[in-house]
């Protein structure tokens, strides 16, 4: 039962309509149209047909569709449009989203139990929602004689060096936010920031579980580092080239899992100890030391870590299917578009309705058919790396070094002398049979 | 040339700043819409499972495992060289692989010596 305050009154509701309507004119015009008019002689504009747009046209265009075609292409090629929307940040932090609530439905069907169920109709669908407004609800406890700046800063720069990895992962065709040649050197030089910036929340925090857990990450992460950057070494040496778009277009015949399944391996096993996903879960292992280096992050500060926590296992997951099961290369699952849509446009209801809009196919063929197959193989690998956690018990510290610094630098040994028996046998490489 | 390598790291750097940009005001509505109920003494001790702690958090904390902190420093570097090696193999000749298998010799001579020497905990 709502009822109208006591003390409501017609004239007080409209001056406050006009009192508000005053100020949003008036900071409009002292603030809002200043900005707008630094922002357009600062703002390059785009330059379509060989003709720079000027504010004018980019008006004029948006109120009608055949006009603002050209502009929509121009932005959906922009670097913003790739940072914000499609192969970056907007793209990963939605695969991340629903990595948390298949993980968990997924862990649930493994363990007879029900999981996520009464939030939104369907099977628990809305469940993230809830959580993420729980989160943002949550008073955020710093505990006493924390170094503040740094526990602050932690949670954000954790997330946003996740966004950076996931920065260099491609997509489809001329699909990633940075196209850089020495990509995978880029890639170890981003993952060498996490142990950082993990001892560094856990060395603020002036708690004793994050101590011990960031400590934990710490040797975890640095230990299975080399492994991880040996196991890549054998790609690196048949495709001669650091750049990851040019190692997945050299796997447009056949993926590099075929020829070196031990490095494969090697490299699963190393991503789920990056991830500190179980069997590796050392760092936060909750019933040995609380949540590890997430014991003193409450509320949002603990969901933004999460949320760089599953950036990263999407990033790590992208990078498996890129260089060892050939990204986007796949047979065509959408046919190529007829030629009349290219030149004529579209024809809806023939006779009585024709929409004709010359330029349609805003994503080219290649880029649908590649964004596919690399989500499908996205997608299954990180449902592989998903299913450990309902599988498999907790190993030791010692256990873990053991195998990261004797078994597993071995093994990407060996598939380093692989590789150099394909170039040398003649397999692979200049004259080589494939 | 310089300026074209240059802009492909900057995107990523750009990517960085846009999830700082936009995930920051997570943290700042939270600060403003989430209670913030009066402080107590106990409230803002750290987290130890009920037991009032006691002595500081940073600590000097024998991890035992300190060895293979010492080992990655000289072998993180040492695979990165490997890298030179092998992105360029291709155009390589085929002798310019032995200097490297004895290479590869040092480092495995190595790191056999300093895995033998982490097992003796006694000197860390």
């Amino acid at each position: 039962m709502s009822v109208i305050a006591p003390k409501f009154r017609l004239g007080y509701l409209i001056k406050g309509v006009i009192d508000n309507i005053f100020w949003i004119i008036l900071l409009v015009t002292l603030i809002g149209i200043p900005i707008v008019q630094i922002v357009l002689i600062y703002i390059d504009f785009p330059i379509i047909d060989g003709e720079i747009w000027n504010p004018f046209r980019v008006l004029d265009a948006l109120t009608h569709p055949e006009r603002a075609l050209p502009l929509v292409v121009s932005f959906m090629q922009s670097d913003l449009f790739k940072v914000v929307a499609f192969p970056g940040f907007g793209f990963a932090a939605l695969i991340a989203a629903a990595t948390i609530f298949i993980e968990r439905k997924m862990l649930a069907k493994l363990q007879l139990r029900v999981g996520p169920f009464y939030c939104g109709k369907v099977e628990g669908i809305l469940q993230l929602m809830a959580d993420g407004l729980k989160l943002i609800s949550k008073e955020i406890i710093i505990p006493a004689k924390a170094d503040k700046p740094i526990f602050w800063a932690a949670p954000v720069l954790f997330a946003a060096t996740a966004g950076a990895f996931v920065a260099l992962i491609p997509v489809a065709p001329g699909w990633v936010v940075a196209d850089i040649d020495l990509g995978l050197l880029a890639v170890f030089a981003v993952i060498g920031f996490f142990p950082i910036i993990t001892i560094l929340s856990a060395w603020s925090s002036n708690s004793k579980f994050p101590f011990i857990g960031g400590i934990r990450a710490l040797h975890q992460m640095v230990s299975f580092e080399i492994p991880l950057i040996l196991s890549v070494l054998g790609i690196v040496m048949l495709t001669g080239t650091l750049n990851l778009a040019e190692i997945v277009q050299s796997q447009a015949n056949f993926p590099w899992i075929i020829f070196m399944p031990v490095g494969a391996v090697v490299f699963f096993i190393t991503i789920l100890a990056e991830l500190e996903r179980i069997p590796f879960d050392l760092p936060e292992a909750e019933s040995e030391i609380v949540a590890g280096w997430l014991t003193e992050f409450s509320g949002m500060m603990y969901g933004l870590v999460q949320l760089g926590t599953y950036l990263k296992l999407y990033a790590f997951a992208g990078l498996f299917v890129v260089l060892f099961l050939g990204g986007w290369n796949g047979p065509d699952i959408v046919p190529p578009f007829p030629a009349e849509i290219v030149t004529d446009g579209i024809t809806i209801l023939p006779g009585a309705l024709t929409v004709e809009i010359p330029g349609l196919p805003l994503l080219a063929h290649e880029m649908i058919n590649g964004t596919i197959w690399f989500m499908l193989k996205t997608i299954g690998v990180i449902l592989v790396i998903l299913l450990p956690r309902g599988v498999f018990p907790r190993i030791r510290i010692d256990m873990l070094l053991h195998i990261g610094w004797y078994k597993l630098i071995a093994l990407s040994f060996v598939n380093i002398f692989i590789a150099l028996a394909l170039v040398y046998g003649g397999v692979i490489g200049p004259g080589g049979i494939l | 040339m310089v300026g074209e390598t240059v802009a492909g790291y900057s995107n990523v750097l750009f990517m960085f700043g846009f999830a700082v940009v936009a995930l920051a005001p997570a943290l700042i509505i939270s600060r403003m819409i989430a209670p913030r109920t009066k402080s107590n003494p106990v409230k803002f001790l750290p987290m130890e499972c009920g037991q009032v702690p006691s002595g500081e958090g940073r600590t000097h904390f024998m991890m035992q495992y300190y060895a293979y902190i010492l080992m990655f420093v000289i072998f993180d570097v040492m695979a990165i060289f490997l890298y030179a090696w092998g992105s360029t193999l291709l155009d390589l000749p085929k002798t310019a692989t032995l200097p490297i298998i004895g290479f590869l010799g040092i480092m495995f001579a190595a790191m056999a010596y300093a895995l033998y020497q982490t097992k003796r905990k006694n000197i860390w």
